[in-house]
This record gives C-alpha cells, structure tokens and sequence, in this order.
C-alpha cells in the first residue's frame, strides 16, 4: 500500500472506469451489417480442390466424426504402346457440416492440398439434410480461400517446396530445350511452365476475381485441358489443340452461370453468396449436359 | 407566481387535459429515460445497445411495449388473483398521479397543491404497496422475499428522503413545489445566486441515496436482486403486467429526478437569478431545461448502477439507520438553525 | 347537495364498506389491503374537509408506513395465501358490541358536542397549520414529542434481551451473549438494533 487512500476514493475509481469506457468506442461488432474481419486461418467451411483429390480416403478415414462420404469408380486409361493403366475417378465427395466439428484433421492430412480452410460461414441453412455440402458445392467454397500468408521476410522457403521449384524449373528447362529442338518454340513450354493456364488466369485478376481463385480456376483449366491431352494420346504435340483447350476454358469463362448471378445480385444478394450458387447451378448444368452426352453415345 | 397553462374553463375540460396530460408525460418520461439507460448502461458496458429499432435503437421501447401486448398473461395457480391482477396498477398509479404535482417549466403543471413536496412524498411511498402485494400474492418464495425487502428498504429510507426535503422546504419556506422553484430563483449565497444544491450539498447527496433506495435501483436493488430472487416480486409476471413494473421503475426514476431538480437544481431556471423570456417561448425553454436536469440526473442514476455492486441487505439497513438519518436530522437542524441566523 | 357533500358522501361509504370487509374478510392480508382502501378514504374525507396536509399526512403515514409494516409483520410471520381461520375464537358478537357501542358514542359525541352548528369550509394552508401547532399548541405538541420519545426509549428497552432483566425468551445457545458489549456484528445485527421501535411508535400513534 502507498499513501492512504481517501476514504471513498474507490468509489470514485469505479466511477472513472465505468465513464472511461463509455466515452470510448464500443466494440461490438455490427455484424450483418458490417462484416467480421476474419483472420484468414478462420475456420469457416471446408473447400474442396476437386482437381487435386486422389481418392486416397485419409481425410475420410481421419474424421473423428465421420462426416465426409467419398464415393469413386476405377476407370483405365489406355497408354499408347503400353499396359492400359486405372484411375481413381472421384464420384461423390460430401462433408456432412451438421456433424464436422472443425477440428480440421481432414485439411491437416490431406497429402495433395485437396483441402482447405475458409473463413466463409454463413451457409447456415433451414433443413438440416442442405448441410451435406456436396462436391460441386465444395469446390465452390474454392473460390473463397484467402492466400496463404505470406513467408516472413528472409525467411527460408520449405525444404519441399524449394526442391518442387528446381524440379520445375529444370523441367522446364529441359522442356524449352526440348522444344528448341523441335522448333515448335516457346508455346508448349510457356503452357507447361507455371503450370496453369496463364490466359484464363490474367482474364479473371482482369475481371476482378481473387488471385487465388483465378489460379485456382487457371490451374483447373490447365489440367483439364492437360488431361484432354493425355487421354488424346501422349505428349503435347499440337499445341493447337491446348490453345483449342484453353479457348473452351475461355468459353467456360468464369464457369458460372453469368445468368443467374446477375439475377441474383439485382435481388440484392451478397456478390460471394450469388456467385457460389451460380457456380453451382452452372456445375448442375454442365454435369447434366455431361450426361446428356454419355447417355447420346 | 405563474398560474398553470390548465387553468382554463370549462372545469371539466381542464381535468380532462389535465388526465390525458398527466399519461402522456408519464408514459414519454419512462421511454425517454428507459432509452436513456438502454444505452448509458450498454456504452458503459463497452457495448452499443440497441440499435436496430428505427435508429439507433430509439424505437426499441415502443417496439419492447408492442411485443409485451401479445405475451400470454399467466397467473400462477396457487396465486390471489385479485390481488395479483392488481399489484402492476397500484405500483403505477402512484407515479402517474404525482406527475400531476410536478413543474416542468413556468407555468408547466398540472395542479400547484400548498403541500405538493409533501403529497408527492406521501405518494411515492404507496408505490411500495404494489411490490408488497406482487410479492405476497405471487405464492413464490422469492417474490414475498423481495416484497419483504422492498417494504423494509421503503421504510427505513422514507425517512431520508422526507429529511432531505424538509430541509429545503425550511429554507424555502413553502412546501409547493414552483413555490420553492421560486424561492430558489431569487437566492443568493453570500450575494451570489446559488442554486440550492450547492449550500445544501448534504441534502441533495441524501435524497440522491434514498431516491436510489426507494426506486430499488443500484446498488440497492436487493428487493429485485435478479441473480438471488430472480426479480424479486416481478417473478411470476409476464406481459403487460411486468412491462408495468418497469414503467413504474422508469417513471420513478423521472420523478425523482424532477423533484431533485426542482429541490436542489434550480428547476426550469438555467441558474438562480437569471431570468426566463415571457410566454410560450419561456415555457419551451424551461421545459428543455427542465428535462434537460431531469436526463442527467436519471444518466448519474444509470452511472451509479452500472459501477456498483448490489449492497447486502443488512449494510442497506445500517446505512440508512446510522449514516443517513442521524445525517438528515443535523441537516435539518443545520439548516434551521443557519435559517434564524440569516 | 353541494359537490363537496356529495363526494364527502361516496368517499365516506368507500370507506365504511372497505372497514367492514376489513373485518369480515377471511384473510389476514386482504384484511389489510382493506385497510388501505379506508384509509385512502379517510383521507379523502380530509381532502373534502380543506385539510390538504393532513390528507397527504394520512397517506404518508398510514399507508406509506404503518400499513406496509402491518404487511411486511404479516408476510414476516405468516403469509398463507388463501383464507385462514377464525381469527378471533370469542366469535363475532363480542367484536360486533365493542363496535357499535364505540360508534354509537363516537356519533353522540360528535353529535351533542357541535350541535345544530355549521362550520364553513376552508382550505387550510400549511402554513396555518403550522401556526396552530407550533405556535398556539406548541406545549401540548412538544409534550406529545417526548411521549413518542418515551415510547421509543421504552420499546429499545424491552427489545433489548439482556441478561437476567424481564421475562425472557428462552436463550439462543448459539448466540453469544458477550456480544452484548461488542460493536455489533453484521450477523447478529438485525437482531440487535432497535428497529422495532419506530414502528411500534407510528402504530401507537
């Protein structure tokens, strides 16, 4: 104890404190009106990288809640002068959010980066069956994953990642070589360096979409087109064709239904929200011509 | 003096303005200063409070009311209905027929009564009946527990607050209310125009303390004491009923502030001796005035409960009985005496 | 008749029916809550009368204070809600002679002491009031003072339990009698502090 305190003088105190907050700014946040500012590790909604899933069934098999159903077929891949080879095809990748407890197990074992955090979470829903997030919705929640921070100044890059680069940029290397010798020239090697469809990439960061996305969607156009080709039959040979590629990626544009986003928007619903269900819906749509296409063969 | 703006012809047209007057000030005293808390108290909590009704919140009362209506009025089975049913009238009645006593500017009330402090006093003190009777009737242990407390903390701070006003009204010399808003337009202490709670700084602490008491506001809520006698005598009410309970704690906090104001802090007057223009430019200006007292002594109220703990009923007890009625009685004999010496 | 004697009239049968339910009424608190209802009445009578303070006196004091102790010792004690039994066991008539011959002398009281003599009405200021207390009845007032005071003493006095003074309740072994001297501490405090008196005085009164 310091000097003897007046008698009352605690009284005073209280009184200071209780004055002092009510003449600084409160700190509630006015949330439907004025959205949080989420870290941006804020475990929201689990986003699925369909393109990189490979139906190994660790996420599933980790989940303490057993809410993630992973369905898939075999299919065989005929390689040209040699065995026929089989794929996992993913069929029906679906986390069930009214079970997950987000403890994030999924994300953190997933070997491939199929798995991602969002922040996103208000996907809040009148029947609890709408919970099932299904894959189409899943790889819609894509679009709303912010980048990884970025790397600390001077700090040293992941082992891992450092060698994935060299093997990059030795591959790339060789493949420029490669084409010299063909004197087909930089475009193969340009579409197989950074490994994403850079057209399609600089389009949507024109368009405004967020640069994670847009690579995401670039990449997805990549190895769409990548796999196009490798079921045509070997290496890259005609460049024409992943051009062809890539202008029906192009088609696809944003790969929603720019109808419906429009309509919804001019309802007044949040853009993200309007843009997810677009997306959706124009997976819906693709998928049924998909089918529709199967069942004309 | 001034006489009332209600003293008009036919009589029967004056009381009956005089009525629809008397409510309406009630009921927008209670929602302003019920709005006041809402947010007071939420800013002091480092919070925002409402603030979604119309703007900010302002409509949040109203709309509180709206919803009150279409609650389901429950009586519990083992309760004295009658008496239940009641109980909400009786603990407004009180506030809105002392409004009727109360200057809210030149001119501004209703009835000027010879002994408007006296009845409005008397009158406060029948609210108590209410809470008494909420309590007993309620047929639940922790109401008649805090209708006990409530009529016990009544009692023992009835006898402050008369005190505390006593000693004005020894200074005034009148026991009518514009009266004594008069009597202190024209004082001066030592040659300076004072308002009265500046020599009787005693009192006006006195009558703040037992305003506190007798509203069963912090720190002496124990009669409502929400985390031990979940509301106390308010338990079993629902609707309407309850929302009369707390328009009587809201007008009660109105009128014990009006007549502080009207006791310590000048009334309509901005300050002791400076005037007010004539007519109905006076009247706005020293309801604004009035109101003006009225909102920060209600805000200090606000300011109190937000800080302070709930006192044990004893301390409440030994507070009253050995601190502030002793108190009162050398107030009064000060005053008195300081009265024939001047 | 005036309007006056008109409502001097209704506040008057307010007040007689309220008093009789007092008395018939099979539960003690509604028996009570009557008793503010009559008292209001009076009151009101007074109001009728001129005397303003003596009306808001009636309020501040009966109900504001002596009614609600009469409630608060009611719930303190025993707070039945429904009706309770026969309050009184000597039954109704004795209660019922004790009461009309009081107000059979009251009336001829009043009666034979006024006589045919009218008394105009007027409103008594406070300030008139206070002229015939303080200053034409100031002895007799004062004396009256010190009365309550002796009453008050008197009550401290008998609520104060000690030690081989008066019939006492028997002892609280766990109360420790030694505290007699002691400041009083917050447990035992209600107990011990004269609160009773003043309203025992303001009954008495």
């Amino acid at each position: 104890m310091a000097a003897p305190s007046l008698p009352g003088s605690g009284l005073l105190k209280g009184l200071r404190v209780t004055l002092k907050t009510m003449l600084s700014p409160a700190t509630t946040a006015q949330y439907p009106h004025v959205k949080p500012e989420l870290p941006p590790r804020t475990r929201g909604v689990i986003a699925l990288m369909e393109e990189n899933c490979t139906v190994c069934m660790l996420c599933a098999k980790e989940c303490p809640d057993w809410c993630i159903y992973i369905d898939s077929s075999k299919e065989t891949v005929p390689v040209e002068g040699g065995r026929t080879r089989t794929r996992n095809v993913l069929d029906r990748f679906a986390i069930d959010f009214a079970l997950c407890m987000y403890c994030g197990i999924c994300v953190e074992v997933c070997p491939f980066d199929a798995l991602f955090w969002s922040p996103e979470f208000e996907y809040a829903e009148v029947d609890i069956r709408e919970l099932t997030h299904e894959k189409d919705r899943l790889r819609a929640w894509m679009d709303t994953v912010p980048p990884p921070p970025p790397l600390e100044e001077g700090a040293v890059p992941p082992a891992e990642i450092e060698a994935g680069i060299a093997a990059a940029r030795k591959e790339a290397e060789e493949a420029a070589a490669k084409a010299k010798s063909v004197a087909e020239g930089g475009a193969a090697a340009e579409a197989q360096g950074p490994q994403i469809d850079e057209e399609l990439f600089a389009r949507l960061v024109a368009e405004g979409t967020p640069e994670r996305a847009a690579r995401a969607k670039a990449k997805a156009a990549f190895v769409k087109a990548q796999k196009q080709r490798a079921a045509e039959g070997g290496a890259p040979t005609a460049p024409a064709q992943g051009e062809a590629k890539a202008g029906e990626a192009e088609a696809q544009g944003p790969q929603i239904d720019e109808e419906l986003f429009a309509r919804l928007v001019a309802e007044g619903t949040p853009e993200r929200a309007a843009r997810a269900k677009a997306k959706a819906a124009f997976v819906k749509a693709q998928k049924r011509r998909e089918r529709e296409e199967e069942g004309g063969q | 003096m001034a006489t009332s703006v209600f003293a008009l012809e036919p009589l029967w047209l004056a009381l009956l303005l005089q009525a629809l007057a008397a409510v309406l000030l009630f009921l927008i005293g209670a929602l302003v200063v019920g709005y006041l808390e809402h947010k007071v108290l939420a800013h002091m909590q480092d919070r925002l409070g409402p603030m979604e009704a119309i703007w900010h919140g302002i409509g949040q009362l109203p709309a509180d009311g709206l919803k009150f209506l279409q609650k389901e009025d429950i009586i519990p089975t083992a309760a004295d209905r009658w008496v239940f049913a009641l109980a909400p009238a009786v603990a407004v009645v009180p506030g809105v027929v002392i409004i009727a006593v109360l200057p809210f500017g030149p001119g501004l009330w209703l009835t000027d009564l010879d002994a408007g402090i006296f009845f409005a006093l008397a009158a406060s003190g029948v609210t108590v009946l209410g809470t008494l009777m909420a309590g007993w009737s309620s047929a639940n242990k922790f109401s008649l527990m805090g209708g006990l407390r409530g009529a016990a903390q009544l009692i023992s701070y009835e006898l402050p607050l008369v005190l505390a006003a006593a000693a004005i009204v020894i200074q005034a010399g009148t026991l009518s209310l514009p009266g004594i808003v008069e009597a202190q337009h024209g004082f001066t202490l030592f040659g300076v125009p004072m308002i009265y709670g500046v020599p009787h700084i005693i009192g006006l602490g006195l009558f703040f303390v037992a305003a506190l008491a007798e509203l069963s506001r912090p720190p002496f809520d124990m009669p409502i004491a929400d985390s031990e006698l979940i509301a106390g005598h308010m338990t079993e009410y629902t609707g309407m009923r309850y929302a009369f309970f707390m328009l009587s704690e809201y007008a009660g906090m109105v009128i014990l502030s009006a007549l502080a104001t009207v006791l310590f802090l000048g009334g309509w007057y901005p300050w002791p001796g400076v005037g007010l223009p004539e007519g109905a430019a006076g009247m706005v200006l020293g309801f604004v005035i009035t109101f003006a007292k009225i909102l920060v002594l209600s805000a200090i109220m606000v300011w109190l409960r937000a800080t302070f703990p709930r006192m044990r009923e004893d301390q409440l007890q030994r507070l009253s009985w050995s601190v502030l009625i002793p108190l009162g009685l050398l107030n009064v004999v000060l005053v008195a005496t300081a009265k024939v010496w001047f | 008749m005036s309007v006056p004697e008109i409502v001097m009239l209704a506040t008057g049968v307010v007040g007689g029916a309220a008093a009789l339910l007092v008395v018939t009424s099979r539960n003690v608190v509604h028996s009570a809550l009557y008793l503010v209802v009559t008292l209001l009445a009076v009151a009101g009578v007074f109001l009728v009368l001129g005397a303003e303070f003596v009306a808001w006196a009636q309020v501040l004091v009966y109900v504001g204070a002596v009614v609600v102790l009469l409630l608060f010792g009611l719930m303190l004690t025993r707070a039945p809600i429904g009706p309770t039994g026969q309050a009184n066991e000597l039954g109704r008539a004795l209660p019922l002679a004790v009461a009309l011959a009081v107000f059979v002398g009251l009336v001829a009281l009043i009666a034979t002491s006024f006589g045919g003599e009218t008394i105009e009405l007027e409103h008594v200021t406070p300030a008139a009031l206070g002229e015939v207390l303080y200053v034409a009845w100031a002895l007799p007032f004062m004396t009256l003072g010190f009365l309550l005071t002796l009453a008050l003493i008197g009550a401290v006095v008998i609520a104060r339990r000690e030690e081989g003074e008066g019939p006492l309740p028997e002892p609280d072994p766990d109360e420790p009698e030694a505290a007699e001297a002691s400041p009083p501490d917050s447990s035992s405090w209600p107990q011990r502090q004269p609160e009773p008196a003043p309203d025992e005085r303001e009954v008495s009164a």
